[in-house]
Parts: C-alpha cells; sequence; structure tokens
C-alpha cells in the first residue's frame, strides 16, 4: 500500500493505535471522548463498560461504519479514517446484533464469509471445519440459521469472523446467549486467534470472564477511556481490600456505616462494602449485630473481585448488572 | 487437534488494494451470497412474480372489458414494465429496509467487497427474478386476447435499462430512508401512483395535461415506451428520446447509490 496512508504515529509494535478519538453524533452526543487505545498483534484487550458507554461507537469507527468528529486510527500503519475500505479488508468483525444468518447453513455462511475475506475455498474449509469442531457445532452445520437457537447463531458468527485470519479481529460480545459450556471453548479460540498473530479487541459485559481471555483490559464509561493495564494491575487497586456483602431486610434503610467502611455501593437490597483486610472481624461483628436487630437478612465477606473495581470505577448503581451478573 | 493456522500478513495480502480481479470476485461471491439469502423466499418470490404478471394481464381484461388488439397490446406490454418497476421500486428498498430492521444491514457493508460489486450483485439477482413473471405475462396474453409480438434485440437494452433504473432508484431510496417504516409507507405510495396514474398500460394523453406533462420527465412512461419498442412493431414512437431520459435517471440513481452508500455517518 502506498506509503502516503502510513501515519507517523504509529508507534512500536502497536497494530492499532488510536489517538484522540472523539465521535460527536449530528444529534449532539458525544459517544466518544478523546479516546487513545493501542492493542499489539498478539494481544486481546478487552474492553469493558456499561450500556451507553461508547463502546459500539468507538468499534464502528475503527470499522468504518461512522465516521470520527476527530482523532486517528492506525491499523498495520493504514489510515483507516482517510480510507474505510482498508478497514473492512484487514479487520473481522462480530457485531453485536443479529447476524444474516436465516437462510444459510453454517458451513455455507462461513465458507462464503472466509472466501469474501480473501481466503480460497480449500484452506476456508479445512479451517471452517477446524473451528466448528472446536466449539462442538457439528451438530448444527447442516441447520439452517433461521432454526438455530441465540447462542449457536453467536458461535457461528464467531467463526464466521474467525475464518479467516485478520489483523484486527472484532469480538462485540461474542459470549450473549453462549451456555457456559461453549463459553470456555470459545475463550480458547479467541487466545488461540491472538496466539496466530491478530491483534483482538474484545468488547464486553462480563467482567469476570473477560479477565481469564485477555491480556489487557480498558474500562469504559461516558465516552472515555478510565482506566486501562492488566487484570492484575487493575486488581492492585484493591490489594489488601475485602468486600462485605450485607443484604438488607426488606424496607429497610441503609444503615449508619462504621468508620471502617473504605467505599460503598447499594444495589436494590444489596449492599457492597469495600473494607481493609484488618478490619475484617469488626467488620463481621458489625455485620452480625445488624443481623441480629433484624435489619440484614445475610452478610458474606470476601476477597476484592476484578468486578469490584469495575463497579468502583463505574461508580453507578446499575454498574453490578452490567458487569455480567446473569445471562446478559 | 490438528491445529490450521494461517498468518495475519498472508491473509491481508490476498485482500490488499488492487489485488487483480477483485471486483469481479467479489461480485460473484455477493451473487452466490444473495442467491442464498434469498432462497427461502425464491420460490415465493417467482409464484408472486407470475402471479402478478398473468394476473395483471387477465385482471386489466375485466376491468376494462372487450379491447381491441393495439389497446391489449399496449396493455400486455405495459404489464411487464410495472412488473420491473414494481420490482425494483417496490421489492428492493423493502427488502433493504427489513435487513436493516432485522440489524444485519451494518454487518454486510462490513465484509470487504467494494460497495458497487455489491450492489450490482444484488442488481443482478433481483433482475432475473422477474423474467420468469414477465416471460408468463406475455404468454397469458398471447393466449387470452390472441395478440402477435413481435420480439425484436432492442428489448434486451430496454429491459436492462429499465431494471437498472428502477432498481437504482430503489437502492437509493432503501439506502438513504433511516426508517424502514417510512420505506414501507413511501413504497406503498409509489405503487399505487405507478398502477392507475403513469402511463405504462395507457396513452399519455388520457392524463390530464400536467401529469402528462410530468411523464416526459419521469422514467416510467419511457421505459414503457422502450419495452413497448422491443416487443411491438409500430406502437412505439420517439423511442430515443426514452432511452436517453431512462439512461439519464439511472445515471443519477446510480450516483445518488453510491454516494448513499460510500458516505459515513
Amino acid at each position: 500500500m502506498s506509503e502516503a496512508t502510513r501515519s507517523p504515529v504509529e508507534d512500536g509494535a502497536a497494530a492499532l493505535a488510536i489517538t484522540n478519538l472523539s465521535k460527536r453524533y449530528p444529534g449532539g452526543v458525544l459517544a466518544n471522548d478523546r479516546v487513545d487505545l493501542r492493542i499489539r498483534r498478539g494481544d486481546v484487550l478487552g474492553l469493558l463498560g456499561p450500556n451507553g458507554a461508547g463502546k459500539t461507537t468507538l468499534v464502528k469507527q475503527i470499522i468504518g461504519l461512522l465516521k470520527p468528529t476527530s482523532g486517528s486510527i492506525v491499523l498495520d500503519g493504514h489510515d483507516l479514517v482517510a480510507d474505510p475500505s482498508v478497514a473492512r479488508r484487514l479487520c473481522a468483525y462480530l457485531p453485536q446484533g443479529a447476524l444474516p444468518l436465516d437462510s444459510f447453513r453454517p458451513t455455507e455462511v462461513v465458507d462464503l464469509v472466509g472466501r469474501i475475506r480473501g481466503g480460497d475455498r480449500r484452506s476456508v474449509r479445512r479451517r471452517a471445519a477446524e473451528l466448528l469442531e472446536a466449539l462442538e457445532l457439528q451438530e448444527w452445520t447442516r441447520t439452517f440459521g433461521a432454526r438455530l437457537s441465540g447462542g449457536v447463531k453467536r458461535l457461528v458468527g464467531f467463526v464466521m469472523a474467525a475464518v479467516w485470519p485478520a489483523s484486527l479481529v472484532i469480538l462485540d460480545e461474542p459470549t450473549n446467549d453462549v451456555d457456559p459450556l461453549r463459553r470456555r471453548l470459545l475463550w480458547r479460540q479467541v487466545r488461540r486467534l491472538a496466539d496466530e498473530g491478530s491483534a483482538v479487541l474484545l468488547v464486553t459485559h462480563n467482567v469476570l470472564e473477560a479477565e481469564q481471555a485477555v491480556d489487557r483490559l480498558a474500562v469504559m464509561d461516558h465516552g472515555r477511556i478510565i482506566a486501562e493495564g492488566t487484570p492484575s494491575s487493575l486488581r492492585a487497586r484493591s490489594r489488601h481490600r475485602l468486600r462485605l456483602q450485607l443484604d438488607l431486610s426488606p424496607g429497610a434503610d441503609s444503615p449508619q456505616l462504621p468508620d471502617l467502611v473504605r467505599d460503598h455501593m447499594r444495589v436494590g437490597r444489596r449492599l457492597y462494602l469495600l473494607i481493609d483486610e484488618r478490619d475484617a472481624v469488626e467488620a463481621i461483628h458489625w455485620a452480625r449485630s445488624l443481623a441480629e436487630d433484624g435489619l440484614a437478612e445475610e452478610y458474606a465477606l470476601g476477597g476484592s473481585t476484578l468486578e469490584d473495581v469495575y463497579i468502583r470505577l463505574i461508580g453507578r448503581e446499575d454498574a453490578l448488572e452490567l458487569a455480567g451478573r446473569g445471562e446478559s | 487437534m490438528t491445529s490450521y493456522s494461517i498468518a495475519p500478513e498472508r491473509a491481508a495480502a490476498v485482500i490488499a488494494r488492487g489485488a487483480p480481479g477483485l471486483w469481479v470476485r467479489s461480485y460473484y461471491l455477493m451473487v452466490v451470497w444473495e442467491l442464498q439469502s434469498l432462497r427461502i423466499v425464491l420460490p415465493l418470490a417467482l409464484v408472486a412474480q407470475i402471479i402478478f404478471g398473468a394476473g395483471l394481464v387477465i385482471g386489466f381484461g375485466y376491468l376494462v372489458g372487450d379491447i381491441p388488439v393495439t389497446e391489449a397490446l399496449f396493455l400486455a406490454t405495459g404489464i411487464t414494465v410495472i412488473s420491473m418497476i414494481t420490482l425494483g421500486l417496490v421489492l428492493v428498498p423493502q427488502v433493504i429496509a427489513a435487513s436493516k430492521q432485522a440489524g444485519v444491514y451494518d454487518y454486510m457493508w462490513s465484509l470487504p467487497v467494494p460497495r458497487t460489486a455489491s450492489i450490482a450483485a444484488s442488481l443482478t439477482v433481483n433482475s432475473f427474478i422477474s423474467v420468469p413473471g414477465m416471460a408468463l405475462a406475455l404468454l397469458v396474453a398471447w393466449l387470452r386476447y390472441d395478440l402477435t409480438f413481435s420480439v425484436s434485440v432492442l428489448i434486451v437494452p430496454a429491459a436492462l435499462l429499465t431494471l437498472i433504473t428502477a432498481a437504482s432508484v430503489g437502492f437509493a431510496m432503501g439506502h438513504a430512508i433511516p426508517n424502514p417504516m417510512t420505506t414501507s409507507l413511501i413504497t406503498n405510495v409509489l405503487v399505487f401512483v405507478i398502477l392507475l396514474y403513469s402511463p405504462i398500460n395507457f396513452p399519455a394523453d388520457r392524463l390530464p395535461g400536467w401529469l402528462a406533462t410530468a411523464h416526459q420527465g419521469l422514467p416510467m412512461m419511457h421505459a414503457a415506451n422502450v419495452v413497448r419498442a422491443g416487443l411491438t412493431e409500430g406502437l412505439a414512437t420517439g423511442v430515443g428520446t426514452s432511452f436517453a431520459v431512462l439512461g439519464v435517471w439511472a445515471a443519477a440513481a446510480w450516483i445518488l447509490t453510491a454516494w448513499v452508500v460510500g458516505r459515513r455517518s
């Protein structure tokens, strides 16, 4: 490709470099606000954030479906803002929404997409068969899409994105509706894409699962990246902290919190409190007294997780539901 | 498990810009895509086209009563044009609206296919759907009204240009109108206008003067004229002008479509 499309912002091994990217919709909503993001080849970056954080807007600008208001997106040295057709050639994309599967059998649609993405028939078939087997989808390879369950459709969508390698693979909520067993198989294949040399951008709500599958995490809220790092570096923010979870009795007001509480959040009747390890005994004592007075039904003390970090970062009541509790 | 890996560099190189035959390859694959994605509705779409074409020929006969040969020829040739125009102006935008509603619109545009190749593939497939219906409509007219057609080679460019113009306008509408409900309403009104207020089945001089004048600049009457020139002898006049007007509409619609699908909001 021509030298003119190469950008000076290309840094080191980053396959994808997003710099100072902002997107304001015609209605005036600022969906992305000065976003900086780098993904290296071989890395999986998890992009976390509640609904409306601006994740899908970001993805659509990378793939060339939306035009940024300002800022740059460079992939393998190519300016994707200037030439979105390059983006479509270099990226594989699993969108958050529906896929056009209804009148296809999985093998057919995977085969077509693989060849549209540049693959030769033999290689595409071979790889498709292998991916379908790895995700244990053999049972459905000849079933029309209209008759597939939501989870199986989602997995077929993943195979469509993975069947022919791309510089950047964008997976927007790949595990939606997927059963826990196949989720694990799916994470393994996501990992494999990165190991083969792709950069992978994984958009998800599911904090705990993402932790196992990603190399780095970026947390997005209100259009901005509010934290970024490896899962353990993010978790280190609450080292030596514990989580005290308190289920209040119906109708009970939030109790007066003792001084040992470092941070707290209430979601419905459930109260999450962050405390220091050394205050554990005292905190349990306090919680037990609430239970004895009938103010709380149950309490539990546990290690602080990435989920806690996420909830504190987002700092909103709805964050928990969006943190991948139950099926999304 | 044996692992079959392909380096992303190698994969990207295959579809690098300027790879020879990319457009043709994309076009071919998108034709396959269109055929496969239509196959559930394809038999029904064909039957609908056939019923529509043949049904209109017979139905209009009841409406008009005993008709002289010239009128019957006008009617029969006009109906093939109606089925071509409604396919482009109604079916095409509705298919696009449906894909927007199903949420698959963005996915289709994220594939590494030149957009003109994708539209051309869709045009090709949609055009072929209309052929059996048109042929049968003419057959029915021949049997029912005892008409003889004189088919000339002119029918090929005439039908192609009609199909391309109608489908291009349909594409531009489908892509430009964001709300699928709006698309559906507009196409419903269009069917009505095309069926009853366009000089396709009848001569323009039956219309009020202002409407007849308006049709001088609109594509419907001209489409009927060129198709009629390809199917009959002595019925069509000013065929050159009609081709020119249709050509301008086709070009304008194509440019508009290319602009609409090429822009990013």
